[in-house]
């Protein structure tokens, strides 16, 4: 699937009398069914509850880090205040759930459209800034949130946060079956995933790429730099709500804990371990950083220590990610060529 | 400084002043620039011509004095909304979109053009078939002229420094440009280099009015049919190349900014 970031570049609108690249949607939705395919068995193979819930937890996770990515790998920004998103996300179920009696559905879907109205007002102020600044600040706010949390006890449950939820469910997808959320988390994850493939090919995620690499040549021909900032922002935020909503079924209870910028910087590493400039790249990175822990068993300090070692030497040696990892691996052994990888 | 006006200047600016801070950067620059010219801005350095050039082409807001381009005035209005009405610029660094290929530049620059969203190109709607047979015409059209037809699946940022300003131009060139400002062209380029940069300028001029800032005079002498002289925020003289640098005023400004003129 092309979906490099540095060679994003939409086949289907540059293809000039060549016949092969026409059929790309149909084989990206050809790769949807058979990624679905995939999950359905995998659902069902696994019996560990235990395994399948944390699989699940990790697709939600993914979405997080997507969200991420299409403000580091999009334009370019280092979001450390994400999770005051996934925050809201979670919040938004716990509290329409356990305060208002409201189902989990219609929960989310409130939290999802509060999160993009807070990033359109949130946006508009710190996006004028860049860099250092616009990380700085975005955290600061993340801060503003943890105070909020914890000490509006009506609403939040305080320090202790909320939990003893009613059984989750989404129509009749009862979300605390294990198969079930993990077979919802990994097709809302697919899902997104190829909204973002194709998002990356339309003019938008050209525009985005264009202020990414080069504002000012940008704006030269035409692309309103500051909107595109802040549309980026704004489609990220429902991915970051959805993720921590998502969570929900997994944690069983939400704390301030959420807004800690601990869970943005996860989120990070995992899109710099899979690749920032490759949209599947976060979701390889979620994968790897909590499953692999898991299968071996791994102290929490140990695990922060080896992934801390591994992202710095993945910054130093494959900025790529394990994406580009992958791909010299496979050009050494598998004798393709420099060009067919650029295809 | 006012000179001969016809009846609509492609770019006309008037009594423009800018100051930074104390500084005065420029101070009571007039000039109009017929359509169709090629027109050069020369100085030395510090003169204040890359400042005249920011605010020409919307870049620098000056702190009085009013610039139209095709007849309608800039002041106030956002650089995106200028480039989408015609007017193209390329910058002295950071010319390119390093990390993409030469054809994704040049997509870059289709921007403004492209009217399908997310829906139309999962759809193959007929918006996204109509602006996708648009870019692929113009798009072969902008390599053959810039001659990088051979190159469109390179990286910019690993192209010659020559190549990636002719792939500038052509970046401007897909945005369908009226008007063309192009600041030191051929600065840090080889005699070859030139000498190719030059014919593509000559190649596209046509039904284009085109400002050039450069410190290389050859490439003034050979392109502008007119250029004028900026001598310390001040507009010296207005006349062709030849004229205008064997001009005493001119002389003395360059021999004192510089002993090798």
């Amino acid at each position: 699937m092309a979906t490099h970031f540095g060679t994003m570049i939409d086949r289907k609108l540059v293809a000039v009398s060549d016949k092969n690249r026409s059929g790309r949607t149909a084989r990206e939705a050809s790769y949807a069914i058979c990624s679905l395919f995939v999950i359905a068995v995998c659902g069902y193979t696994f019996t560990d509850p235990f395994v399948v819930t944390l699989a699940g937890y990790t697709c939600a996770f993914a979405l997080f880090a997507l969200s991420i990515n299409i403000i580091l790998g999009g334009v370019g920004e280092v979001p450390l205040g994400q999770c005051l998103f996934f925050g809201l996300g979670a919040y938004g179920a716990a509290i329409g759930m356990g305060k208002l009696g409201l189902p989990f559905d219609v929960s989310v879907l409130i939290a999802l459209v509060l999160s993009v109205v807070l990033a359109a007002i949130i946006g508009v102020i710190t996006l004028r800034l860049t860099g250092a600044y616009f990380s700085i600040v975005s955290w600061g706010l993340t801060g503003v949130a943890m105070v909020a949390a914890t000490n509006l006890d009506e609403i939040t449950g305080g320090p202790l946060g909320l939990f003893g939820f009613p059984p989750i469910e989404i129509g009749p997808l009862q979300l605390s079956d294990p198969p079930t959320y993990f077979a919802v988390t990994a097709t809302i994850l697919l899902v997104a995933i190829l909204f973002l493939v194709a998002l990356r090919r339309s003019p938008f995620g050209a525009a985005m790429d264009s202020v990414r690499q080069n504002p000012h040549l940008a704006r030269s021909v035409g692309v309103d730099v500051a909107r595109v900032r802040l549309k980026a922002f704004m489609l990220s935020a429902p991915f970051a709500a959805l993720a921590g909503a998502l969570a929900v079924p997994y944690t069983q209870i939400v704390t301030p804990e959420v807004f800690s910028v601990a869970n943005t910087v996860d989120g990070l590493l995992m899109v710099l371990l899979g690749g920032a400039q490759l949209v599947i790249g976060p979701v390889i990175g979620a994968a790897v950083f909590t499953l692999i822990p898991q299968a071996m068993n791994l102290d929490p300090n140990i695990r922060i220590l080896l992934f801390s070692s591994v992202i710095i030497l993945i910054m130093m040696f494959a900025p790529g990610g394990l994406h580009q990892v992958g791909v010299a691996l496979r050009d050494r052994f598998g004798g393709k060529t420099d060009d067919d990888r650029s295809r | 400084m006012t000179i001969a006006v016809a009846e609509r200047p492609a770019v006309s600016a008037r009594d423009v002043v800018k100051r930074y801070g104390g500084v005065t950067a420029l101070n009571g620059v007039s000039l109009d620039v017929q359509e169709g010219e090629i027109f050069g801005i020369i100085g030395p350095n510090g003169a204040g011509k890359s400042t005249l050039f920011d605010i020409l082409c919307g870049i620098t807001v000056p702190t009085s004095g009013s610039i139209r381009i095709m007849g309608s005035e800039i002041a106030g209005m956002p650089p995106h909304h200028i480039a989408r009405s015609g007017v193209a610029r390329t910058f002295q660094r950071t010319a390119v979109f390093a990390e993409s290929t030469v054809l994704e530049n040049l997509l870059f620059g289709r921007h403004a053009s492209f009217h399908h969203g997310v829906l139309g190109r999962i759809f193959g709607s007929k918006t996204f078939v109509g602006d996708q047979q648009a870019f692929q015409a113009r798009v072969e059209e902008v390599l053959k002229l810039i001659g990088l037809d051979g190159e469109r699946h390179r990286k910019a940022g690993v192209l010659a420094y020559g190549v990636q300003r002719r792939l500038a131009v052509g970046i401007a060139l897909m945005t369908d440009p009226k008007i063309m400002f192009l600041d030191e062209p051929a600065a840090g380029m080889n005699g070859r280099e030139t000498a190719d940069f030059i014919a593509l300028i000559r190649a596209i001029a046509p039904g284009r009015t085109i400002l050039i800032v450069e410190h290389d005079m050859s490439v003034i002498r050979q392109l502008c049919g007119r250029a004028l002289v900026v001598v310390d925020g001040m507009p010296v003289v207005v006349d062709a190349p030849h004229q205008v640098l064997s001009h005493p005023e001119v002389v003395t400004a360059y021999l004192g900014a510089d002993d090798d003129e």
